[in-house]
């Protein structure tokens, strides 16, 4: 159990049946030495978010989800399927892709973070950089070498991204999937 | 969730420490039954201090009283609050008191969920206007709380004030031989040329220097004590055990140790003072409605963080004073609170004493038009949850 006191950001509470991660939690001091503490949640099962206060004594159960990696195996519409190491697989619709769904296509083989909540999984995370083909970009213009100036590109799956330009189509790049930005292009 | 017609109101009191929780719960016990068309139960944990401020009450576990039913309320636990208790259509748990669990389930259960309010301190600092009318659901039962905060902002929910409240104000202030009269059930001979004070705090070593500052002073000055924990160090400072009847003199002060006034008389006495010194959440709310000077002692915290809260009001109170009187009452409200010493900052409040007076008034105007806390309330359960 955690008091209002102890919540932090990253911890996931249970709420009402439901589980919550806390993505920010401010202390105030209120009368006689008691406080109020002023949480931003998102729901796990729908991604609902709110801001919400609590007392600093008020109990919550921790929750502690279950993890495991996983890889992208096909696409049976509407559903997009994951498989672990044990081949079980698990069945996402698009909006339960989360992070991952700027980067979902055929063929890839990245290693992912499926994340539990009473045996369904409510979200995937990508690891913290992919590579992906950009299939369509305007021409590099000559000299243009810097790699300060950005221009779009589009990836195998219709996700934009802005790159480098000197990005030129088929190029492999690296995306820090934290930030959905462009670091590089990929060594062959 | 759809509306409710609210017509029942319960309200939590647990009586921590002083007069201030159960002050306010009567106060807007009171209120919400004498000006609105509801039943009001008040719960309260122990009946001495509003017997204190409230003489009729009774020591028992149900009365009437000016039409609020008044019910004791022993503990949180299971067996200690009856379980055939149907809650109100609105639930107020006073200064984040935790319901009894029976009276939470019995909640879960009903119909239509109560409207459920935390009442939270009273506090100026920024923090709470961005947790205001903000609502949490609770972590087992589900249940959605709102919590809703005291305040001086138009963000915030107002102050307690009854309806008749200013015109009463006036209507004392301007009728001289009421407040003759009142002042001589006191046993006060009020000097003609006198400043009247009213000296109402906690424990505070810096009243040795604020009555030699008035023993000192220019101006005649009477100064009533009421019985509280500040007497201590007035007898202290002034070298005899005093109690009430007693009077003291010394240069141009004399002080007076009046009897423990009901909520009704205490209200009287900040009208009656032309400047008054009050402590905690009660007595500070009705010197800001009395319009006069006062000087507020705040409710200690741990690490001092009182001191914080003490300036977050000043900012607020003080911005439209001139730089003089702002400076003064600044330094004044803080040796006040840390227990220094007194004398130039009461001298520098005194020289400025006629700005001070009239920025009582202007002060009030603008906290009259904020709402009063029982109607904000009340238009707050009008909103859908």
């Amino acid at each position: 159990m955690k008091t209002g006191q102890e919540l932090r950001a990253g911890h996931v509470i249970s709420i009402d049946g439901q589980p919550w991660l806390i993505q920010k939690a401010e202390i105030s001091r209120s009368g006689r030495n008691t406080a109020v503490v002023k949480t931003k949640l998102k729901n796990l099962l729908n991604g609902y978010l709110t801001e919400t206060p609590y007392k600093a004594d008020d109990k919550f159960e921790d929750i502690v989800l279950d993890r495991k990696d996983v890889t992208y195996s096909y696409y049976a519409d509407p559903r997009y399927v994951f498989v672990d190491s044990d081949y079980e697989q698990y069945e996402l619709d698009k909006e339960e892709l989360g992070d991952m769904a700027p980067y979902i296509e055929d063929g890839i083989d990245d290693i992912c973070e499926a994340v539990f909540f009473e045996g369904k999984v409510i979200s995937i995370t990508p690891p913290n950089s992919v590579t992906r083909e950009v299939v369509y970009t305007e021409p590099s213009v000559r000299g243009d070498t810097s790699g300060k100036v950005m221009k779009p590109a589009r990836l195998t799956n219709g996700t934009e991204i802005q790159v480098s330009a000197f990005v030129e189509i088929g190029d492999k790049i690296i995306i820090d999937t934290r930030t959905h930005e462009y670091k590089s292009r990929a060594k062959d | 969730m759809t509306n409710i017609e609210i017509k029942t109101w319960d309200i939590f009191c647990r009586v921590i420490d002083n007069y201030g929780d159960i002050g306010v719960c009567w106060r807007l016990a009171r209120q919400l039954v004498n000006e609105y068309p509801f039943k009001v139960r008040l719960w309260v944990d122990e009946l001495q201090a509003l017997k204190q401020i409230w003489p009729s009450t009774q020591i028992c576990d149900q009365q009437i009283l000016d039409k609020v039913d008044v019910r004791i309320w022993v503990g949180a636990g299971a067996d200690d609050f009856a379980n055939d208790i149907i809650p109100a259509d609105a639930v107020i748990e006073a200064f984040a008191c935790n319901l009894p669990d029976i009276y939470l389930t019995a909640m879960k259960h009903k119909v239509s969920q109560p409207r459920w309010f935390n009442l939270e301190y009273l506090s100026a600092e920024d923090w709470v206007e961005s947790c205001h009318g903000l609502t949490s659901v609770h972590p087992q039962l589900g249940l959605k709380k709102t919590f809703f905060f005291p305040g001086i902002t138009a963000k915030t929910g107002g102050l307690i004030k009854e309806g008749e409240l200013l015109d009463e104000i006036k209507r004392f202030q301007q009728d001289k031989p009421t407040k003759q009269l009142f002042l001589e059930q006191l046993k006060t001979q009020l000097p003609s040329d006198a400043l009247l004070i009213s000296l109402f705090g906690y424990e505070n070593s810096a009243v040795a220097s604020l009555l030699e500052a008035w023993a000192q002073s220019p101006t005649p000055i009477m100064c009533l004590v009421p019985p509280g924990k500040i007497l201590p160090d007035v007898s202290r400072a002034l070298g005899q055990e005093l109690t009430v009847g007693d009077s003291f003199a010394k240069g141009s002060l004399k002080l007076q140790i009046i009897p423990f006034l009901n909520q009704t008389d205490y209200d009287c006495l900040l009208w009656a003072c032309d400047i008054n010194f009050v402590r905690g959440e009660d007595s500070f709310v009705r010197a800001q409605w009395a319009a006069k000077p006062f000087v507020w002692h705040i409710y200690p915290q741990d690490e001092d963080f009182h001191m914080v809260k003490l300036d977050a009001f000043l900012h607020r109170y003080a911005q439209t004073l001139d730089i003089d009187t702002q400076g003064a009452i600044t330094r004044l409200w803080h040796q006040w609170n840390q227990g220094k010493d007194c004398t130039d900052a009461w001298n520098a409040c005194l020289a400025n004493l006629q700005n001070w007076q009239k920025h009582n008034q202007n002060w009030r105007q603008h906290l009259n038009s904020l709402g009063d806390l029982a109607s904000n309330m009340v238009h707050f359960c009008q909103k859908t949850l």
